[in-house]
Protein backbone atom coordinates (compact mmCIF):
# COMPACT_ATOMS: atom_id res chain seq x y z
CA UNK A 1 0.00 0.00 0.00
CA UNK A 2 1.25 3.39 -1.16
CA UNK A 3 1.99 6.06 1.50
CA UNK A 4 0.18 9.30 1.01
CA UNK A 5 3.91 10.55 0.83
CA UNK A 6 4.82 8.34 -2.16
CA UNK A 7 1.04 8.94 -3.97
CA UNK A 8 2.27 13.23 -3.67
CA UNK A 9 5.55 12.40 -5.06
CA UNK A 10 4.24 10.35 -8.05
CA UNK A 11 1.47 12.77 -8.33
CA UNK A 12 4.21 15.83 -8.28
CA UNK A 13 6.21 13.97 -11.04
CA UNK A 14 3.29 13.42 -13.33
CA UNK A 15 2.60 16.89 -13.18
CA UNK A 16 5.90 18.02 -13.41
CA UNK A 17 6.56 15.49 -16.70
CA UNK A 18 3.36 16.41 -18.55
CA UNK A 19 4.04 20.01 -18.47
CA UNK A 20 7.68 19.24 -19.78
CA UNK A 21 6.50 17.32 -22.74
CA UNK A 22 3.93 19.79 -23.77
CA UNK A 23 6.20 22.98 -23.06
CA UNK A 24 8.98 21.30 -25.22
CA UNK A 25 6.50 20.01 -27.93
CA UNK A 26 5.51 23.56 -28.32
CA UNK A 27 8.40 24.82 -28.84
CA UNK A 28 11.13 23.63 -27.52
CA UNK A 29 14.11 24.56 -24.99
CA UNK A 30 12.61 28.12 -25.65
CA UNK A 31 9.22 27.47 -24.16
CA UNK A 32 10.59 24.66 -21.89
CA UNK A 33 12.36 27.23 -20.31
CA UNK A 34 9.48 30.00 -20.47
CA UNK A 35 7.52 27.36 -19.08
CA UNK A 36 10.05 26.84 -15.45
CA UNK A 37 10.13 30.75 -15.34
CA UNK A 38 6.57 31.39 -15.02
CA UNK A 39 5.95 28.26 -12.95
CA UNK A 40 8.31 29.92 -10.24
CA UNK A 41 6.61 33.33 -10.53
CA UNK A 42 3.59 31.23 -9.82
CA UNK A 43 4.78 29.72 -7.06
CA UNK A 44 5.30 32.77 -5.40
CA UNK A 45 2.40 33.90 -6.44
CA UNK A 46 0.27 31.36 -5.04
CA UNK A 47 1.79 31.52 -1.23
CA UNK A 48 1.46 35.05 -1.78
CA UNK A 49 -2.13 35.36 -2.13
CA UNK A 50 -3.56 33.78 -0.15
CA UNK A 51 -7.25 34.25 -1.55
CA UNK A 52 -6.41 33.03 -4.97
CA UNK A 53 -4.74 29.87 -3.30
CA UNK A 54 -7.73 29.69 -1.35
CA UNK A 55 -10.16 29.63 -4.07
CA UNK A 56 -8.20 27.10 -6.08
CA UNK A 57 -8.01 24.32 -3.37
CA UNK A 58 -11.33 25.60 -2.15
CA UNK A 59 -13.86 22.76 -1.68
CA UNK A 60 -16.86 25.36 -2.18
CA UNK A 61 -16.59 25.14 -5.83
CA UNK A 62 -16.73 22.08 -7.67
CA UNK A 63 -13.78 20.82 -9.70
CA UNK A 64 -14.84 22.30 -12.81
CA UNK A 65 -15.58 25.50 -11.27
CA UNK A 66 -11.82 25.75 -9.95
CA UNK A 67 -10.25 24.55 -13.17
CA UNK A 68 -12.33 27.27 -15.22
CA UNK A 69 -10.54 29.61 -12.40
CA UNK A 70 -7.53 28.47 -12.69
CA UNK A 71 -7.71 28.44 -16.87
CA UNK A 72 -8.71 32.42 -16.64
CA UNK A 73 -6.24 33.59 -13.89
CA UNK A 74 -3.37 32.12 -15.60
CA UNK A 75 -4.49 33.01 -19.51
CA UNK A 76 -1.42 34.65 -20.06
CA UNK A 77 1.06 32.50 -19.50
CA UNK A 78 2.23 29.61 -21.81
CA UNK A 79 -0.49 27.23 -22.78
CA UNK A 80 1.06 23.82 -21.17
CA UNK A 81 1.46 25.60 -18.06
CA UNK A 82 -2.12 27.07 -18.01
CA UNK A 83 -3.68 23.56 -18.60
CA UNK A 84 -1.80 21.47 -15.72
CA UNK A 85 -2.16 24.35 -13.14
CA UNK A 86 -6.10 23.79 -14.86
CA UNK A 87 -5.64 20.10 -14.20
CA UNK A 88 -4.23 20.48 -10.57
CA UNK A 89 -6.29 23.25 -9.52
CA UNK A 90 -9.61 20.43 -10.55
CA UNK A 91 -8.04 17.83 -8.42
CA UNK A 92 -7.18 20.19 -5.39
CA UNK A 93 -3.62 19.92 -5.69
CA UNK A 94 -2.28 23.21 -6.16
CA UNK A 95 -0.17 23.57 -2.81
CA UNK A 96 2.09 20.81 -4.77
CA UNK A 97 3.03 23.61 -7.21
CA UNK A 98 6.77 24.02 -5.51
CA UNK A 99 7.31 20.35 -5.50
CA UNK A 100 6.03 20.72 -9.37
CA UNK A 101 8.52 23.58 -9.79
CA UNK A 102 11.48 21.56 -8.49
CA UNK A 103 11.11 18.06 -10.48
CA UNK A 104 10.23 20.62 -13.60
CA UNK A 105 14.13 21.81 -12.96
CA UNK A 106 14.75 18.29 -12.80
CA UNK A 107 13.16 17.40 -16.09
CA UNK A 108 14.90 19.97 -17.64
CA UNK A 109 18.24 19.23 -16.34
CA UNK A 110 18.15 15.54 -17.28
CA UNK A 111 16.05 15.56 -20.63
CA UNK A 112 17.59 19.06 -21.97
CA UNK A 113 21.04 19.62 -20.67
CA UNK A 114 19.81 22.64 -19.41
CA UNK A 115 20.04 24.40 -15.99
CA UNK A 116 18.10 28.12 -15.91
CA UNK A 117 19.88 30.95 -13.67
CA UNK A 118 17.88 33.23 -12.10
CA UNK A 119 20.12 36.60 -12.64
CA UNK A 120 18.53 39.89 -10.52
CA UNK A 121 21.06 43.15 -11.44
CA UNK A 122 20.52 46.59 -11.34
CA UNK A 123 21.07 47.12 -15.16
CA UNK A 124 20.59 44.93 -17.90
CA UNK A 125 23.04 42.34 -18.83
CA UNK A 126 24.98 43.14 -21.89
CA UNK A 127 26.38 40.08 -23.87
CA UNK A 128 29.75 40.02 -22.80
CA UNK A 129 28.23 39.93 -19.29
CA UNK A 130 26.27 37.01 -20.46
CA UNK A 131 29.07 34.72 -21.84
CA UNK A 132 30.96 35.57 -18.72
CA UNK A 133 27.84 33.88 -16.62
CA UNK A 134 26.68 31.29 -18.25
CA UNK A 135 30.59 30.06 -18.95
CA UNK A 136 30.44 30.37 -14.60
CA UNK A 137 27.25 28.15 -14.27
CA UNK A 138 28.37 25.90 -16.79
CA UNK A 139 31.85 25.42 -14.95
CA UNK A 140 29.78 24.50 -11.79
CA UNK A 141 27.40 23.01 -12.84
CA UNK A 142 28.31 21.06 -15.77
CA UNK A 143 25.02 21.54 -17.54
CA UNK A 144 24.27 24.25 -19.93
CA UNK A 145 22.82 27.63 -18.66
CA UNK A 146 20.28 29.75 -19.60
CA UNK A 147 19.47 32.62 -17.94
CA UNK A 148 16.85 34.54 -16.69
CA UNK A 149 16.88 37.92 -16.23
CA UNK A 150 15.41 40.42 -13.93
CA UNK A 151 16.02 43.81 -12.73
CA UNK A 152 15.74 45.02 -8.96
CA UNK A 153 16.88 48.38 -8.37
CA UNK A 154 16.52 47.60 -4.77
CA UNK A 155 19.85 45.82 -4.66
CA UNK A 156 21.75 48.42 -5.41
CA UNK A 157 23.99 47.21 -7.29
CA UNK A 158 25.65 43.80 -8.03
CA UNK A 159 24.23 40.20 -8.73
CA UNK A 160 22.14 37.60 -7.38
CA UNK A 161 22.52 34.30 -8.99
CA UNK A 162 20.57 31.42 -8.27
CA UNK A 163 20.02 28.00 -9.83
CA UNK A 164 18.91 24.57 -8.39
CA UNK A 165 18.18 26.04 -5.03
CA UNK A 166 21.52 27.32 -4.73
CA UNK A 167 21.98 31.01 -4.53
CA UNK A 168 25.20 33.44 -4.54
CA UNK A 169 24.10 37.42 -3.20
CA UNK A 170 26.65 38.97 -4.48
CA UNK A 171 24.31 42.43 -4.60
CA UNK A 172 25.74 45.60 -3.01
CA UNK A 173 22.41 45.50 -0.49
CA UNK A 174 23.61 42.64 0.82
CA UNK A 175 27.06 43.94 1.42
CA UNK A 176 25.89 47.11 2.56
CA UNK A 177 23.37 45.28 5.43
CA UNK A 178 26.41 42.79 6.47
CA UNK A 179 28.41 46.10 6.71
CA UNK A 180 25.31 47.53 8.95
CA UNK A 181 25.32 44.35 11.11
CA UNK A 182 29.20 44.17 11.57
CA UNK A 183 29.02 47.90 12.60
CA UNK A 184 26.00 47.86 14.73
CA UNK A 185 27.26 44.47 16.69
CA UNK A 186 30.59 45.65 17.08
CA UNK A 187 32.46 46.33 20.23
CA UNK A 188 32.77 50.30 20.29
CA UNK A 189 36.22 49.79 22.83
CA UNK A 190 34.63 50.33 25.63
CA UNK A 191 34.91 47.37 28.27
CA UNK B 1 -3.50 47.81 159.22
CA UNK B 2 -0.42 46.93 157.82
CA UNK B 3 1.46 48.07 160.33
CA UNK B 4 -0.16 46.28 163.09
CA UNK B 5 -0.46 43.06 161.16
CA UNK B 6 3.44 43.37 161.48
CA UNK B 7 3.64 44.03 165.18
CA UNK B 8 1.09 40.86 165.05
CA UNK B 9 3.20 39.04 163.17
CA UNK B 10 6.65 39.95 165.31
CA UNK B 11 5.08 38.91 168.71
CA UNK B 12 3.87 35.36 167.62
CA UNK B 13 7.26 35.04 166.40
CA UNK B 14 8.39 35.93 169.48
CA UNK B 15 6.47 33.91 171.60
CA UNK B 16 6.68 30.81 169.53
CA UNK B 17 10.44 31.39 169.65
CA UNK B 18 9.97 31.17 173.60
CA UNK B 19 7.70 28.31 173.51
CA UNK B 20 10.50 25.89 171.20
CA UNK B 21 13.89 27.21 173.14
CA UNK B 22 12.42 28.11 177.14
CA UNK B 23 15.79 27.63 178.30
CA UNK B 24 17.83 30.08 176.37
CA UNK B 25 16.78 33.20 178.41
CA UNK B 26 17.33 31.15 181.75
CA UNK B 27 20.89 30.55 180.24
CA UNK B 28 21.51 33.79 179.52
CA UNK B 29 21.10 34.41 183.70
CA UNK B 30 23.47 32.08 184.87
CA UNK B 31 26.15 32.12 182.20
CA UNK B 32 30.09 32.53 184.04
CA UNK B 33 33.20 31.34 183.21
CA UNK B 34 34.36 28.53 181.09
CA UNK B 35 30.84 27.97 180.90
CA UNK B 36 30.51 30.43 178.76
CA UNK B 37 32.02 29.39 175.82
CA UNK B 38 30.73 25.53 176.18
CA UNK B 39 27.69 25.02 174.61
CA UNK B 40 24.58 24.62 177.63
CA UNK B 41 23.08 21.10 176.55
CA UNK B 42 19.71 22.50 177.07
CA UNK B 43 19.92 24.76 174.78
CA UNK B 44 22.73 22.41 172.05
CA UNK B 45 20.43 19.73 171.97
CA UNK B 46 17.28 20.92 170.94
CA UNK B 47 18.86 23.24 168.40
CA UNK B 48 21.15 20.25 167.19
CA UNK B 49 17.78 18.42 166.93
CA UNK B 50 16.04 21.26 165.07
CA UNK B 51 19.09 21.73 162.96
CA UNK B 52 18.60 17.78 162.06
CA UNK B 53 15.45 18.56 161.48
CA UNK B 54 15.84 21.94 159.00
CA UNK B 55 18.88 19.52 157.69
CA UNK B 56 16.65 16.47 156.84
CA UNK B 57 13.74 18.71 155.81
CA UNK B 58 16.18 20.58 153.14
CA UNK B 59 18.05 17.69 152.51
CA UNK B 60 14.78 16.03 152.05
CA UNK B 61 12.86 18.92 149.97
CA UNK B 62 15.05 21.57 149.64
CA UNK B 63 18.49 20.24 148.35
CA UNK B 64 16.25 18.10 145.00
CA UNK B 65 14.47 21.17 144.26
CA UNK B 66 17.50 22.94 144.52
CA UNK B 67 20.03 20.56 142.62
CA UNK B 68 17.00 20.29 139.88
CA UNK B 69 16.96 23.63 139.45
CA UNK B 70 20.81 23.38 139.48
CA UNK B 71 20.21 20.91 136.70
CA UNK B 72 17.68 23.03 135.04
CA UNK B 73 19.16 26.08 134.90
CA UNK B 74 22.63 23.97 133.81
CA UNK B 75 20.63 21.98 130.85
CA UNK B 76 19.04 24.87 129.90
CA UNK B 77 22.50 26.98 129.30
CA UNK B 78 23.75 23.78 128.09
CA UNK B 79 21.10 23.73 125.60
CA UNK B 80 21.58 27.41 124.86
CA UNK B 81 25.08 26.49 124.11
CA UNK B 82 24.38 24.03 122.41
CA UNK B 83 21.94 26.12 120.36
CA UNK B 84 24.15 28.79 120.09
CA UNK B 85 26.88 26.67 118.95
CA UNK B 86 24.82 25.25 116.65
CA UNK B 87 23.56 28.54 114.72
CA UNK B 88 26.72 29.36 115.13
CA UNK B 89 27.86 26.71 112.92
CA UNK B 90 24.53 26.88 111.23
CA UNK B 91 25.29 30.47 110.34
CA UNK B 92 28.84 30.09 109.27
CA UNK B 93 27.71 27.32 106.86
CA UNK B 94 25.17 29.86 105.35
CA UNK B 95 27.51 32.37 105.24
CA UNK B 96 29.94 30.39 103.65
CA UNK B 97 27.23 28.98 101.31
CA UNK B 98 26.64 32.49 100.52
CA UNK B 99 29.67 33.51 99.65
CA UNK B 100 29.80 30.77 97.41
CA UNK B 101 26.53 31.62 95.80
CA UNK B 102 28.12 35.21 95.56
CA UNK B 103 31.37 33.80 94.14
CA UNK B 104 28.96 31.98 91.46
CA UNK B 105 26.68 34.99 90.94
CA UNK B 106 29.76 36.76 90.70
CA UNK B 107 31.44 34.64 88.10
CA UNK B 108 28.39 34.02 86.39
CA UNK B 109 27.22 37.84 85.53
CA UNK B 110 31.08 37.89 84.43
CA UNK B 111 30.36 35.10 82.10
CA UNK B 112 27.67 36.98 81.25
CA UNK B 113 28.71 40.23 80.75
CA UNK B 114 31.61 38.76 79.01
CA UNK B 115 29.52 36.45 76.99
CA UNK B 116 27.03 39.82 76.21
CA UNK B 117 30.68 42.02 75.19
CA UNK B 118 31.51 39.06 72.61
CA UNK B 119 27.89 38.52 71.31
CA UNK B 120 27.86 42.33 71.01
CA UNK B 121 30.86 42.60 68.93
CA UNK B 122 30.17 39.74 67.05
CA UNK B 123 26.58 41.45 65.94
CA UNK B 124 28.27 44.92 65.56
CA UNK B 125 31.05 42.87 62.88
CA UNK B 126 28.03 40.82 61.42
CA UNK B 127 26.08 44.37 61.06
CA UNK B 128 28.93 46.09 59.90
CA UNK B 129 30.28 43.24 57.05
CA UNK B 130 26.69 43.21 55.85
CA UNK B 131 26.56 46.52 55.53
CA UNK B 132 29.61 46.48 53.66
CA UNK B 133 28.67 43.95 51.67
CA UNK B 134 25.25 45.61 51.15
CA UNK B 135 27.09 48.89 49.82
CA UNK B 136 29.42 47.25 47.73
CA UNK B 137 26.98 45.70 46.42
CA UNK B 138 25.02 48.58 45.39
CA UNK B 139 28.20 50.16 44.02
CA UNK B 140 28.59 47.19 41.93
CA UNK B 141 24.87 47.08 41.11
CA UNK B 142 25.23 50.61 40.26
CA UNK B 143 28.48 50.48 37.93
CA UNK B 144 26.94 47.36 36.29
CA UNK B 145 23.66 49.80 35.38
CA UNK B 146 26.05 52.11 34.76
CA UNK B 147 28.07 50.36 31.76
CA UNK B 148 24.75 49.00 30.63
CA UNK B 149 22.88 51.74 30.27
CA UNK B 150 26.74 53.31 28.52
CA UNK B 151 26.86 50.33 26.11
CA UNK B 152 23.16 50.57 25.50
CA UNK B 153 23.75 54.36 24.75
CA UNK B 154 26.41 53.72 22.63
CA UNK B 155 25.65 50.80 20.95
CA UNK B 156 22.04 52.78 20.03
CA UNK B 157 24.39 55.77 18.51
CA UNK B 158 26.47 52.74 16.96
CA UNK B 159 23.43 51.29 15.26
CA UNK B 160 22.46 55.14 13.91
CA UNK B 161 25.40 55.85 12.58
CA UNK B 162 25.39 52.14 10.90
CA UNK B 163 22.16 52.72 9.41
CA UNK B 164 23.09 56.70 8.42
CA UNK B 165 26.36 55.39 6.48
CA UNK B 166 24.39 52.71 5.35
CA UNK B 167 21.89 54.60 4.21
CA UNK B 168 24.32 57.40 2.84
CA UNK B 169 26.37 54.50 1.15
CA UNK B 170 23.05 52.94 -0.87
CA UNK B 171 22.08 56.37 -2.24
CA UNK B 172 25.64 57.51 -3.12
CA UNK B 173 25.37 54.13 -5.18
CA UNK B 174 22.05 54.00 -6.39
CA UNK B 175 22.65 57.94 -7.55
CA UNK B 176 26.57 57.78 -8.40
CA UNK B 177 27.28 54.70 -10.42
CA UNK B 178 26.18 54.54 -14.04
CA UNK B 179 25.31 51.74 -16.36
CA UNK B 180 29.32 51.31 -17.32
CA UNK B 181 30.15 50.66 -13.81
CA UNK B 182 27.28 48.42 -12.49
CA UNK B 183 28.69 46.18 -15.49
CA UNK B 184 32.31 46.63 -14.32
CA UNK B 185 31.08 45.61 -10.78
CA UNK B 186 28.79 43.40 -11.82
CA UNK B 187 31.61 41.75 -13.86
CA UNK B 188 34.24 41.58 -10.94
CA UNK B 189 31.52 40.06 -8.45
CA UNK B 190 31.11 37.17 -11.02
CA UNK B 191 34.50 36.82 -11.66
CA UNK B 192 35.27 36.70 -7.20
CA UNK B 193 31.83 35.02 -6.49
CA UNK B 194 31.75 31.85 -5.03
CA UNK B 195 31.30 28.27 -6.84
CA UNK B 196 27.20 27.23 -6.82
CA UNK B 197 28.78 24.19 -5.53
CA UNK B 198 29.37 25.71 -2.66
CA UNK B 199 33.05 25.80 -2.81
Amino acid sequence: MATNRLVTKEKIAVYAKTMFAAAREAGGQDSAVEVRNQLKQLCSLIYADMELSGALMGTEYTPQVRADLARAVFADCNPALREVMAVMAENRDIDLITGVYHAYEDNLKADMNIAVVDVVTVVPLDDELRKLIEKKAETDLGVNAVLNESIDASILGGIIMSVNGKRIDASMISQLNRARHTLKNTDGGES
Amino acid sequence: MNNKAKRAGAVSAGVLALSVCPSLAFAEEEAAGINAILPDMLEFIPMLIAFIILWIILAKFGWPMFNGMLEKRENTIREALKQSEEAKIESERVLAEYKEQLADAKAQAAKVIADARATGEAVKADIEAKAEASAHDMIEKAKATIAAEKKAAIAELQASIADTSVDVAAKLIGNDLTEGEHRAIIERYVKEAGSFNGN
